[in-house]
């Protein structure tokens, strides 16, 4: 699904942060990506989905095949691809609803689907908006506005769920959240994992993890992945912090 | 330093404005209509102050920003007879609902295409004409006020050579049900300019709607002047929709005058006119009144537009909140003028004034100049302004989503231009956001 070869980027005529990152993700396997703050995992998230503001100076992302880094990002979010935002942006004046229409009907036209008519989409948002414990009121309102930071990552979960993409990057989406919302958030997450999919879990901290248990786990440091391994590493993790980075890399 | 007056000008002494000459010439070879003679009299005068006055110039402040050849290039003279239009060319104007509909084409009551209806007693609403012939003390003070507002060379201009416009006048406490819609149609083969004059009378605790359009095909001038003038406590309700022909002139001063608690609310959009001009001066006379002044113009091309208001109050307690924004595209150049004064007895005054732009185009132009004069001590007012492009970061949220970005650009301005329109209401609010949203695709180019 994902094949990241020697990934190296920069922030525009900035300083280097991802220096040479390896990754592949299989169809049907969750893989979470952890490190300490600066270590690059935003970083790889946004150069992922196409974020302005980077430079990919070498290496090579293939997304089913197909040259990533040459579409944009909206041409890759129709491809499929996902990104959970670390903070979701308010939109005042676009309604939520009007929004996620428009998305919505933008990927099924890409994916050869047809439109959802408003009787259809409303059934689908109902279903979904239960799942994930959201207030029918807030998507009258523009998009992300006067919503509370768990509320904003609920919602990017519920975009997800609404978009069923083929690979999801979700990052930090369980920062800021206290444990119900964590266990909602991680449900929604869970509910998605699929045979076809693949998710990206990008986390400062193990406790999500406790919710969703990953098939693989890497630790990025420097821009590079230092460590990998299966869902154990992250109580190591837990139990010796990344203090025991040092001596891995 | 005196002002000088046409009479003690010595021979020549047009050439210190050879640009008004045609409209002199005009005047002095027009067709006498049969109306009030104070009228005359006041065209006369009017014609005198345009001519020692001339056009504006960048010298100016007020109309520091504005390139007025376009005017100035070519003669425009003022149209003779009564326009025809096809009823069809008022369906992309016309409102939902019932309304009383005044038709002006060419600058003239258009019968055929009007349709005011049935009025509540106490209201009139016709012709500026006909209320000069048939209620000329109605109108006398309206028409005469605006032409000693300062230097107004286009508004003596209008007062010289008006022929027509639309007057509303309520009683005490009647209240229109539906909204006054007034389409101005301007058809143009040659140049030509169309003077309209018109005014909206309020009495104490009265309440109207009127919903102004401009539109028409051709070079034309529209250079319309009107007066409002609002009684105790009374609310109007003005929405002005600008789409003249791109390659049309529009200019209009609109003046209101505010007695204690009376409301003007009044949203302009300006989406037409190679070359715009529109003033709006209000004036509380009595304390606690309140003006809401919204409005957005969006530019492209090589279109100039400029916005410019001016709100005094002059009595206490009163309230404004402004909010004008600006896109602009191209190589348009988009003007706003913002000036709010508080007079030394205008306690208690709460002003808020907001232009905010959107600059699309790396050619395009933003001069904007809020102003504040504050001569009161007890007061609350605050002013900004803006310039910027569409935020990047919002542009890159809609398009993670799967959204194009022509498309997430369109409707990341639809939502900044439609922020104008939160204080309008309902079936205006959606033909206004519909204007927009066509602007938006391109079809009003």
């Amino acid at each position: 699904m994902l094949d990241i070869r020697n990934l190296h980027a920069r922030i525009a005529e900035g300083r280097e942060i991802l220096k040479g990152i390896d990754l592949s993700v299989a169809a049907g396997e969750v893989h979470a990506i952890m490190g300490p703050n600066g270590s690059g995992k935003s970083t790889l998230a946004g150069v992922l989905a196409g974020r302005p503001g980077y430079e990919v100076s070498a290496g090579s992302v293939f997304y089913q095949g197909r040259d990533l880094l040459a579409l944009a990002p909206d041409e890759r979010a129709r491809a499929g691809i996902f990104l959970a935002f670390q903070y979701p942006v308010e939109i005042p004046g676009v309604n939520n609803m009007y929004f996620l229409r428009a998305a919505l009907n933008a990927v099924r036209r890409a994916r050869g689907e047809a439109e959802l008519d408003a009787g259809q989409f409303l059934k689908s948002v109902r279903a979904k908006l239960k799942l994930l414990e959201i207030e029918d009121d807030l998507l009258q309102r523009g998009v992300n506005v006067g919503f509370s930071g768990g509320e904003k990552k609920r919602n990017e979960i519920f975009q997800m769920a609404m978009l069923e993409p083929k690979l999801a990057l979700l990052d930090e989406t369980d920062s800021g959240l206290d444990i119900d919302a964590l266990r909602l958030v991680a449900g929604g997450i869970n509910k998605l994992r699929a045979p076809d999919r693949a998710i990206v879990l990008i986390t400062h901290y193990q406790r999500l993890l406790d919710y969703v248990t990953p098939d693989r786990i890497h630790v990025l440091s420097e821009g590079r992945i230092v460590l990998s391994g299966d869902k154990s590493l992250a109580a190591e993790l837990e139990k010796h912090g990344y203090a025991m980075l040092g001596d891995a890399a | 330093m005196a002002m000088p007056c046409l009479e003690t000008l010595p021979e020549g002494k047009m050439v210190a404005h050879p640009e008004t000459s045609p409209y002199l010439d005009a005047f002095r070879a027009r067709a006498v209509a049969a109306e009030p003679s104070w009228l005359a009299g006041r065209r006369e005068a009017a014609l005198g102050r345009f001519a020692a006055l001339g056009f504006p110039t960048r010298r100016e402040e007020a109309w520091r920003f504005s390139d007025l050849r376009p005017l100035a290039q070519h003669a425009f003279p003022p149209a003779s007879a009564a326009g025809m239009a096809a009823p069809d060319a008022l369906a992309p104007w016309r409102l939902a609902g019932p309304t009383h509909r005044v038709v002006i084409v060419d600058g003239r009551f258009a019968p055929d295409l009007s349709e005011i209806g049935t009025l509540p007693p106490g209201a009139w609403l016709g012709s500026t004409a006909r209320a000069l012939a048939e209620r000329p003390a109605l109108v006398e003070a309206a028409l005469c006020e605006s032409d000693d507002a300062g230097a107004q060379p286009f508004a003596a201009l209008n007062a010289a050579f008006f022929a027509d416009g639309f007057v509303l006048a309520l009683d005490p406490g009647v209240v229109l049900e539906h909204p006054v819609e007034v389409i101005h149609l301007g058809r143009a083969a040659t140049p030509r300019s169309f003077h309209v004059r018109s005014a909206v009378l309020l009495e104490a605790a009265s309440r109207a709607s009127v919903v102004e359009t401009f539109a028409g095909a051709g070079a034309y001038w529209t250079n319309a002047v009107a007066s409002i003038r609002l009684g105790a406590g009374a609310t109007l309700r003005h929405v002005r929709v600008q789409e003249e022909d791109r390659q049309a002139i529009h200019i209009a001063l609109v003046r209101a005058a505010l007695a204690q608690g009376a409301a003007y609310e009044a949203f302009a959009l300006t989406i037409g006119a190679g070359l715009g001009r529109h003033d709006i001066l209000v004036r509380f006379d009595g304390p606690d009144g309140v003006c809401r002044l919204d409005g957005a113009f969006l530019l492209r091309g090589q279109q100039e537009s400029t916005t410019a208001t001016f709100v005094d109050h002059a009595a206490p307690g009163c309230t404004t909140r402004e909010l004008f924004k600006g896109v602009v595209d191209d190589r348009a150049h988009g003007v706003f003028l913002g000036r709010i004064a508080v007079q030394q007895d205008a306690q208690r005054s709460d002003a808020q004034q907001l232009n905010r732009n959107l600059l699309l185009g790396r050619r395009a132009v933003i001069d904007t100049k809020p102003e504040l004069e504050i001569f009161a001590d007890d007061v609350k007012c605050s002013h900004g302004a803006t310039v910027g492009d569409l935020d990047e970061e919002s542009l890159f949220y809609l398009r993670a989503r799967g959204i194009a970005e022509a498309e997430a650009r369109r409707i990341l301005i639809e939502a900044f231009a439609a922020e104008t329109l939160e204080r309008v209401d309902g079936t205006v609010r959606e033909r206004l956001a519909a204007h927009i949203a066509r602007w938006l695709a391109g079809a009003a180019a």
